[in-house]
C-alpha cells in the first residue's frame, strides 16, 4: 500500500505548510510526492501575463524556511514513493531551446558550437535522457563511439519507462557499439 | 714674452691629444651606455606588452523561465558584476527594479567563441523563481545570460597582475584627467619637462614639503618597469638622470598614443595581499568591480588620485585621505575644463562606492588553486602566468558564497570549544562534474594552506558506500539480505586480531543492508567487507575516482584511509551521478589572448558500477537520512524533499564529514583540527550541520533518479530485513533486481495468508 491515510496526509501537509514560515499561503496539495521539482524539469513555470503582475497562488518557495523546531516525538517521515521515471519526450522551456539551437548548429557544420549549446542544456536539466541522447549522437558523428555508448547508457537509466526514448537510446548504442 | 719652448709645446700637445683621446673615449662609452640605457628600456617596453596573467571568468549566470531565484539573489549577483541601479536604464550594465520584476540593459559578452549580445531584459518573480523572462520587445525571450564575474588571474606569486585595456577601450576623459593631474605638457615635451622641474622646485622649495612631482608620464612609466627605490643622496639623482634618459629615448622610438596606452596598464594603482594591481583596467575591477568604460566621474577620480600613492591614498583604510584627493583630481577636472563645475560638485559629494571586499579575487583564492592545478597538466607555468589567456572557470558565485558562509557560521555554531576548529567545503554538479564552490578554510579571503584540496584526513564511515556497493554489485546481495551485526574478531596475522566495534557499543543482530549503511554499523559492515573481499573493494573505489590504491587492511572497511576532501567528492560525485565517473572539472574552456579557443574540457563520462547497484545503494544513502545517522540534520531540511547521504567519523573523533547529494548539487564538508587533535565531533554532530547549512542556501531540489530498467522494489521491515505490508510501521520499499524473487506479504508479522489478506483490506479501506 503507497499511502497511508488521506487525514494523516492531509495534517502532515497542513504541519509541513505551517512549518514553511515564509510562504504566506500554503502550498497546493500534491497527491504524490513523486513529482520532481520545477527547476530541474522545466516544465511550465507559473506565467505571467501582460505587465508582470504576480499571480494571486504562490508556488511553493523555493528557499527552505528556517529551520523550525521539530515536535518532539519524530513523527512518520511524509510518505515517498521509490520515484518514477516522470514523462520526459523533450526538453521544453530553456533546455529545449538550447537544444533547437545545439541542433541548428550542427546543421550549420559548427560541431564545437553545437556541443557547448548541448552542455549548457545540460546544465539546466540533467536528469533530461533526450539532451543525453542528443550529445551522444553527436560524439557518434564525431567518431567518438565510446563516449556515445556512454551517453546511450547514461540516456537509459533516465528514460525509465519512455519507450521512444529507450528505443532512440538502443538504436544509439547499437550504431556506437 | 717668448714662445714656449720647443719641448714645452711638444709636451702640450700631447697633453691635448691624450685629453682628445680621453673624451673621445669617455664620449663613445657615454655613448655605449646610453645605447644600452636605450635598448634597456625599449625592450622593456616592448616585453611588458605580453606580460598579463591568465584571467579566470565564473560560469555566466543563465536566466531562464521557472529557475529558482528570487529578485534579492539577482540584485546580489548584479551588484557583484558592478551593475549599477538606474531608473533610466541608460546602457549596459544598468538595472531597475519594479514591483516583483527587474530589468536589465545587459552588458553582453563573446568569450571562448560565444556570444551573448548586450540587450533589455524584463525578469518577473513568483514566490522565489523566475516567472517570466521578456526581451525589450515585450516576447518571450527563451533564455539570457549575464556576462560571467571575473573571479581573479594565475598571477605569479608575489606579482604583477593586470587586465590589458586596447586603446579603444580607454575612456579619453581618463588620458585627459591623467594629463592634467600628471603631466599638463605630455603632448609637446619630448619625455622630461623642464619647466614642470623648475616649478616643482619652486613650490618645493618655498612650501619646505615636497607637493608636486615633475615626472612626467613617459619617466613614470620608467620607473615602473624598472623598480628602485633609492630616494636620496647619489644613487637617487643617478637614478634620475637614467630614468629621463631612458624617457627621451621611449620618446624617439614611439608615438605618444604608444606610450599613453602603456602608461594606462602599467601604473601601480593597489595592492590586494601579495598581489599587486598594475593597469587601470584592473584596477577598475578591484575597487569598483566593473569595466573601465562604465566608470563614474567621481569613480574615475579616484583611480587618477591613486596614480599619486597607492598605499598613502588607499581608499579601503585611509578613506578621509583617498577622498580628499580625488576631490583634488575633481578640481583639477573642471579647472581644464574636462567636466562641468556642476558635474564635479555632484561628483564631489558622492562616496566613494568601492565594490565590496568579496568581490576581491583572493577570496576565490582555494578555487582559483584548483583552476591552477586543473591547467597545470596542459599549460606551462609561464603560459598561465604571462600570455593573456583567458580561462572560462565553473564557478557559481552565489554558491561559493553560501559554501563559505555556511562553514563560518556552521562552525561558530558548534560552540567556543571550535574557536581553532578549520573545515572546507566542495560542492559540485553531479551530472556534469562541475566544480560549483570550492572552500579551503574558515577564513576564505586568507591565502594559506588549502584543505579543500590537500588536506589528507581519515574518511572514517564515508568509505562505507564503497563496500555495500560492491555488495550489491557481486549479486550475491540485495538491500533487503540479512547480514550479522554481532562481535567479530579479524586475525591480522598470527599475533594480532583486530576487534571493531559499533559505535554505540552495541551489537544489534540480524539486520538487513539498508539499514546496516543507514545506521553505519560497523561489526555487520566489517563481516560484509570480509566477505566479499578487500580487493574488490579496493577497486570499487578506484572505478568510483580514487586514484592511488588504497592498502589492503581490514580497517580500510572502517575508513582507516586518508583522502582530501575534493577526492572524497570525486567518488560521491560518481554515486550522485548513477555509476558514472565525469572527472570533476573546474575550467570550461581556455582561449587564447587574440579570442581563439585552445581547448575544451568537455563531459567525458565512463560507466564507472552497474546502475541498478548504484540506484539501490543511493536509496540506502536516502534512508541514511530519513532513518540512520543522517535523521537529525534531515529533520532542519524541508519535509518533501529527499537528500541522499553518508556521515564520516574518524577514530578518537579526529575528523568530521559528511557527504551528501541531491540531482543538481553533491556537498562534501569536512571538520576537524589542523593539528589532527580530537574534536569531539561525529560525522553527523560537526560537518553534517554546515552541509546542511549549505544545501539550505542552494537551490532547494530533491535526489529522484528514477528506477534504471531491471530494478524492482519490496517491501520489508526496516528492524529485521522481513517482508512486510506497505502499511506497517517501520515498513520501507527498497529496490531489488527484478530477477530476484521476493513474497509478497500482508500483514505486519509476514503473513501471507488468507486472513491477513483480508485484515489488510479492511485496514486500508477503514483509513
Amino acid at each position: 500500500m503507497k499511502t497511508r491515510s488521506a487525514f494523516a496526509r492531509g495534517a502532515l501537509l497542513a504541519y509541513v505548510a505551517l512549518a514553511a514560515a515564509c510562504a504566506t499561503v500554503s502550498p497546493p496539495p500534491r497527491p504524490t510526492p513523486t513529482a520532481s521539482p520545477p527547476a530541474s524539469n522545466g516544465s511550465p513555470a507559473p506565467s505571467i501575463p501582460g505587465d508582470g503582475r504576480p499571480l494571486p497562488d504562490s508556488s511553493t518557495s523555493s528557499r527552505f524556511p528556517p529551520p523550525s523546531p521539530q515536535p518532539s516525538e519524530r513523527s512518520e517521515p511524509p510518505p515517498r514513493d521509490v520515484p518514477a521515471a516522470r514523462p520526459q519526450s523533450d526538453a521544453s522551456g530553456a533546455s529545449g531551446a538550447l537544444l533547437e539551437q545545439s541542433r541548428a548548429q550542427r546543421a550549420a557544420g559548427s560541431l564545437p558550437a553545437a556541443r557547448a549549446s548541448l552542455e549548457r542544456a545540460l546544465r539546466l536539466d540533467p536528469n533530461n535522457a533526450a539532451i543525453w541522447l542528443e550529445l551522444g549522437e553527436l560524439e557518434l558523428q564525431t567518431g567518438n563511439s565510446a563516449q556515445a555508448a556512454t551517453m546511450a547508457r547514461k540516456a537509459m537509466t533516465l528514460a525509465g519507462r519512455d519507450a521512444r526514448l529507450s528505443a532512440r537510446a538502443e538504436r544509439l548504442l547499437d550504431a556506437a557499439e | 714674452m717668448a714662445g714656449r719652448s720647443p719641448s714645452q709645446s711638444r709636451k702640450a700637445s700631447r697633453i691635448r691629444g691624450l685629453v682628445l683621446r680621453l673624451t673621445a673615449v669617455a664620449f663613445m662609452l657615454a655613448i655605449a651606455y646610453g645605447g644600452f640605457l636605450a635598448w634597456q628600456a625599449t625592450s622593456e617596453f616592448e616585453g611588458r606588452r605580453w606580460d598579463i596573467p591568465a584571467q579566470v571568468y565564473a560560469a555566466p549566470l543563465e536566466l531562464f523561465t521557472g529557475r529558482a531565484l528570487s529578485a534579492e539573489d539577482l540584485v546580489a549577483e548584479l551588484k557583484r558584476l558592478g551593475y549599477r541601479e538606474d531608473p533610466r536604464l541608460i546602457g549596459p550594465g544598468t538595472y531597475r527594479v519594479g514591483l516583483g520584476r527587474i530589468e536589465i540593459a545587459t552588458r553582453g559578452f563573446s568569450l571562448a567563441g560565444d556570444v551573448e549580445p548586450e540587450q533589455l531584459v524584463a525578469i518577473s518573480f513568483v514566490g522565489g523563481r523566475v516567472a517570466a523572462l521578456r526581451d525589450s520587445s515585450g516576447s518571450r525571450a527563451a533564455i539570457v545570460r549575464l556576462n560571467p564575474l571575473l573571479i581573479g588571474s594565475l598571477f605569479p606569486s608575489h606579482g604583477e597582475d593586470r587586465i590589458i585595456v586596447a586603446p579603444d577601450e580607454i575612456p579619453p576623459l581618463l588620458t585627459d584627467t591623467l594629463k592634467a593631474v600628471e603631466d599638463r605638457r605630455f603632448d609637446s615635451h619630448f619625455g622630461i619637462d623642464p619647466i614642470a622641474v623648475m616649478r616643482a622646485l619652486f613650490v618645493n622649495v618655498s612650501s619646505g614639503e615636497i607637493r608636486e612631482g615633475a615626472s612626467t608620464l613617459t619617466q613614470q612609466l620608467v620607473r615602473s618597469y624598472f623598480l628602485t627605490n633609492t630616494r636620496s643622496g647619489f644613487a637617487a639623482w643617478w637614478r634620475k638622470i637614467r630614468e629621463a634618459f631612458m624617457a627621451v629615448a621611449l620618446e624617439v622610438r614611439y608615438t605618444k598614443s604608444e606610450l599613453l596606452n602603456a602608461y594606462v596598464n602599467e601604473v601601480y594603482l593597489g595592492q590586494d595581499g601579495a598581489r599587486a594591481i598594475h593597469g587601470f583596467g584592473l584596477a577598475s575591477q578591484f575597487y569598483f568591480g566593473k569595466p573601465l568604460g562604465e566608470l563614474e566621474l567621481h569613480e574615475l577620480a579616484l583611480l587618477v588620485a591613486e596614480v599619486r600613492g597607492p598605499t598613502y591614498y588607499d581608499p579601503r583604510r585611509h578613506a578621509d585621505r583617498a577622498l580628499e584627493r580625488r576631490n583634488f583630481v575633481l578640481q583639477r577636472m573642471a579647472d581644464e575644463g574636462l567636466a562641468s563645475n556642476d558635474e564635479v560638485q555632484k561628483a564631489a559629494e558622492q562616496k566613494l562606492s568601492l565594490v565590496l571586499d568579496e568581490r576581491r579575487s583572493r577570496t576565490h583564492s582555494a578555487f582559483l588553486g584548483l583552476v591552477r592545478r586543473q591547467l597545470s597538466a596542459d599549460y606551462a607555468r609561464d603560459d598561465l602566468e604571462r600570455t593573456g589567456l583567458v580561462v572560462m572557470s565553473t564557478l557559481d558565485p552565489a554558491v561559493q558564497g553560501a559554501a563559505e558562509r555556511a562553514l563560518d557560521k556552521g562552525i561558530e555554531a558548534l560552540g567556543k570549544n571550535a574557536a581553532d576548529f578549520q573545515g572546507a567545503v566542495v560542492v559540485t554538479s553531479p551530472h556534469t562534474g562541475e566544480v560549483k564552490a570550492l572552500v579551503g578554510g574558515r577564513d576564505a579571503s586568507y591565502e594559506g594552506f588549502n584543505r579543500a584540496l590537500d588536506a589528507r584526513r581519515q574518511i572514517g564511515s564515508l568509505i562505507k558506500p564503497a563496500v555495500y556497493l560492491t555488495a550489491l554489485e557481486s549479486g550475491r546481495y540485495s538491500l533487503a539480505s540479512v547480514i550479522d551485526d554481532a562481535p567479530i574478531v579479524v586475525e591480522l596475522d598470527k599475533r594480532r586480531t583486530w576487534t571493531p566495534s559499533n559505535f554505540d557499543d552495541q551489537a544489534h543482530g540480524l539486520v538487513p543492508l539498508v539499514r546496516a549503511l543507514a545506521e553505519s554499523y560497523n561489526m555487520a559492515t566489517v563481516r560484509l567487507g570480509l566477505d566479499v573481499g578487500l580487493e574488490p573493494i579496493a577497486d570499487t573505489l578506484q572505478r568510483l575516482g580514487l586514484e592511488k590504491k588504497p592498502t589492503l587492511y581490514p580497517s580500510m572497511l572502517l575508513g582507516a584511509l586518508a583522502l582530501t576532501p575534493i577526492e572524497v567528492a570525486q567518488i560521491y560525485n560518481t554515486l550522485a551521478n548513477g555509476g558514472f565517473r565525469v572527472p570533476l572539472r573546474a575550467v570550461r574552456s581556455v582561449v587564447a589572448e587574440d579570442g581563439e579557443v585552445l581547448q575544451r574540457y568537455e563531459i567525458e563520462m565512463t560507466q564507472a558500477a552497474d546502475a541498478g547497484a548504484v540506484y539501490a545503494l543511493n536509496q540506502a544513502l536516502v534512508q541514511v537520512m530519513e532513518r540512520g545517522t543522517g535523521r537529525n540534520v534531515r529533520a532542519q531540511l524541508p519535509a518533501d524533499i529527499v537528500v541522499a547521504g553518508k556521515t564520516g567519523t574518524s577514530d578518537d573523533l579526529r575528523d568530521s564529514w559528511f557527504a551528501g547529494f541531491t540531482n543538481t548539487h553533491l556537498i562534501v564538508t569536512w571538520v576537524g583540527a589542523d593539528d589532527n587533535r580530537p574534536t569531539g565531533l561525529t560525522g553527523a554532530s560537526g560537518a553534517a550541520k554546515i552541509w546542511a547549512l549549505v544545501l539550505a542556501a542552494v537551490e532547494a531540489n530533491s535526489y529522484n533518479a528514477p528506477a534504471p530498467e531491471g530494478v524492482d522494489e519490496t517491501w520489508i521491515d526496516y528492524l529485521t530485513g522481513a517482508p512486510m505490508a506497505a502499511r506497517c510501521p517501520d515498513a520501507i520499499a527498497v529496490p531489488v533486481p527484478a530477477t530476484d524473487y521476493y513474497p509478497r506479504v500482508f500483514g505486519c508479522n509476514g503473513e501471507t495468508g488468507f486472513g491477513a489478506r483480508i485484515r489488510s483490506w479492511l485496514d486500508s479501506s477503514r483509513r
